[in-house]
């Protein structure tokens, strides 16, 4: 097949709507990463959010369960674990990759145990570890965008109280910030971009979206504000190529997307700057 | 000169289960300089902490400016603004890509919800002024984690000066710092407390520094052992009974070193 044919069947892949549709869900899912994704890797929640996706089965095992849909249940599931782990991360003296393991390994086995139990779900496993991106519908759009939006107020809004808090927690507390709250309200968002994002990502690459851009957006940055925005912008961009690159070799999308990722990354760390800064 | 920027009134604090700070009562007016000291684990830290709302407190009072400091370490915003903390050490993680502006320009922000763009031209004119105050203009591009000692003490001033404040709080700021690091550090201290009316809460090991600088002293060893001018609660009997007749010993034979601030 000529290059021409080729591009010409490409683009007309592009004008299906399941595909419009997931590249939007992609660029969503890639902005709210790249954005969140840029303080959790600096607070060190890179594992947190990995854990987060992980433990995600154990929601949609209940879910199946109980006989709701398991997307209704995921959500406030999510959120209720992170609270719970945060809660105990606050409260307990050991190291926090130890209790993460712990509990993402834990969950995740429960989770499985719970699945066997329903035969008919067996397949969808496949599914839900790697996510099926072609599958997002308008109703996931929509509450993609709400959330992006809520996202972007949330760290626009209180930018430089986030950036104190990342930097000095102490000093932040001294000036007021709410560290509590604010923290509290990121481990919300964040959950609920790890939970939205497990029907097109998967549990196993969605930290993929939060922590890779934002190490490359490290890597190519000297301000911290520039370093949230180029974060973002390299989650949409990955998103976009990953689309591409999926629709050019009828290759999966969601591992296409983090595949660009990385190579993302990996120019990032050549790029002199990068050298310059790195520690 | 004599309305207190800080009244503190029986304060109990706990580490854990034991107090760390226990019924400490004191005033700090406005433009003084007071001096805490004691030895190491006398509560210090913990004592400043409770003050900023960072550690809580199982009993007394705290005001800043007349109004309270609330249990769970809430003062109105205006009255945040009016308080700067410089901590012992700078610790923060040296990967975070921070600029010296950036930084400097935290200390101008209010804590509240805002727009980013908002107040940018002031913003950036005030963190000129107390850059170019602090001789650190030319390091307004250069990364937080690259800077040495001395210059990182300087864009904490700049952080602190940013914004009028009424109350400095210092954790043993020179901490870290070289001789000629420390008297720099002093000496544009005290500069800018005369040019700005700061009151001055700060912890210090330099009794020489505190002899020659500061108001009031509060000597402290958990409890409050004495307070009042250098030459009181510096006199050999109130030392001793912080530090023990060992300090009092050395402090007889070695000769206080001058210098002028």
């Amino acid at each position: 097949m000529t290059i021409e044919a080729e591009l010409t069947r490409v683009i007309g892949l592009f004008q299906l709507p399941f595909m419009q549709r997931a590249l939007m869900g992609g660029v969503l899912t890639g902005l709210m990463g790249g954005l969140l994704g840029s303080f959790t890797i600096l607070r060190q929640l890179s594992f947190f959010s990995d854990a987060l996706g992980h433990s995600a089965l154990l929601g949609i095992s209940i879910g199946l369960l109980l006989g709701f849909d398991p997307s209704w249940v995921l959500l406030p599931f999510a959120v209720v674990f992170a609270l719970v782990v945060t809660y105990f991360l606050e409260r307990t003296q050991l190291w926090t990759d130890a209790l993460l393991n712990i509990i993402y390994s834990s969950s995740l086995a429960v989770g499985i145990i719970l699945l066997s139990f329903r035969d008919e779900y067996q397949g969808g496993i496949t599914n839900l570890l790697f996510g099926d991106i072609l599958a997002v519908q308008t109703a996931d759009l929509i509450f993609g965008t709400v959330l992006l939006a809520v996202c972007a107020g949330f760290i626009g809004l209180t930018l430089r109280s986030q950036i104190l808090l990342t930097l000095h927690e102490p000093m932040a507390i001294a000036r007021g910030v709410n560290v509590s709250a604010q923290r509290t309200t990121f481990i919300v968002l964040l959950s609920l971009v790890v939970g939205i994002s497990i029907k097109a990502i998967g549990v196993l690459l969605i930290s993929a979206f939060v922590v890779i851009p934002a190490c490359a957006a490290r890597l190519l940055s000297r301000q911290f504000t520039h370093y949230i925005l180029i974060s973002a912008g390299l989650g949409a961009v990955s998103a976009v190529m990953g689309m591409l690159l999926s629709a050019l070799f009828d290759l999966p999308s969601g591992p296409s997307i983090v595949a660009v990722q990385l190579g993302i990354f990996l120019l990032a760390a050549l790029v002199p700057t990068a050298r310059a800064i790195a520690p | 000169m004599n309305v207190p920027v800080l009244v503190v009134q029986g304060l109990t604090v706990y580490r854990g289960t034991h107090p760390a700070v226990q019924e400490v009562s004191f005033t700090v007016p406005a433009g003084t300089d007071t001096a805490i000291i004691g030895p190491n684990g006398a509560g210090k830290s913990t004592l400043i902490q409770a003050v900023l709302g960072i550690l809580p407190r199982q009993a007394g009072q705290i005001a800043v400016l007349g109004h309270a400091l609330s249990n769970k370490g809430y003062l109105p915003p205006a009255v945040r603004q009016q308080i700067a903390y410089l901590p012992q050490n700078f610790l923060f993680d040296r990967r975070i890509p921070i600029t010296v502006s950036e930084l400097v320009g935290l200390g101008w922000d209010g804590v509240g919800p805002q727009l980013p763009w908002v107040g940018g031209r002031a913003r950036r004119h005030a963190v000129r002024a107390a850059l170019t105050q602090v001789e650190a203009w030319h390091l307004r591009d250069q990364l937080v984690s690259s800077l040495s000692g001395g210059e990182t003490k300087r864009v904490l001033l700049a952080y602190c000066l940013v914004r009028p404040r009424s109350l400095l709080i210092l954790d043993e700021a020179p901490a870290g710092l070289d001789v000629l690091g420390e008297s720099e550090f002093y000496q544009l201290l005290y500069q800018l407390k005369q040019e700005q009316g700061w009151a001055i809460l700060q912890i210090s090991h330099d009794l020489d520094m505190v002899r020659r600088s500061c108001d009031r002293v509060l000597c402290m060893n958990r409890k409050l052992l004495c307070q009042g001018p250098p030459d009181h609660a510096l006199a050999p009997e109130q030392l001793s009974l912080a530090y023990g007749p060992d300090l009092v010993r050395y402090h007889h034979t070695c000769e206080p070193h001058h210098h002028d601030y």
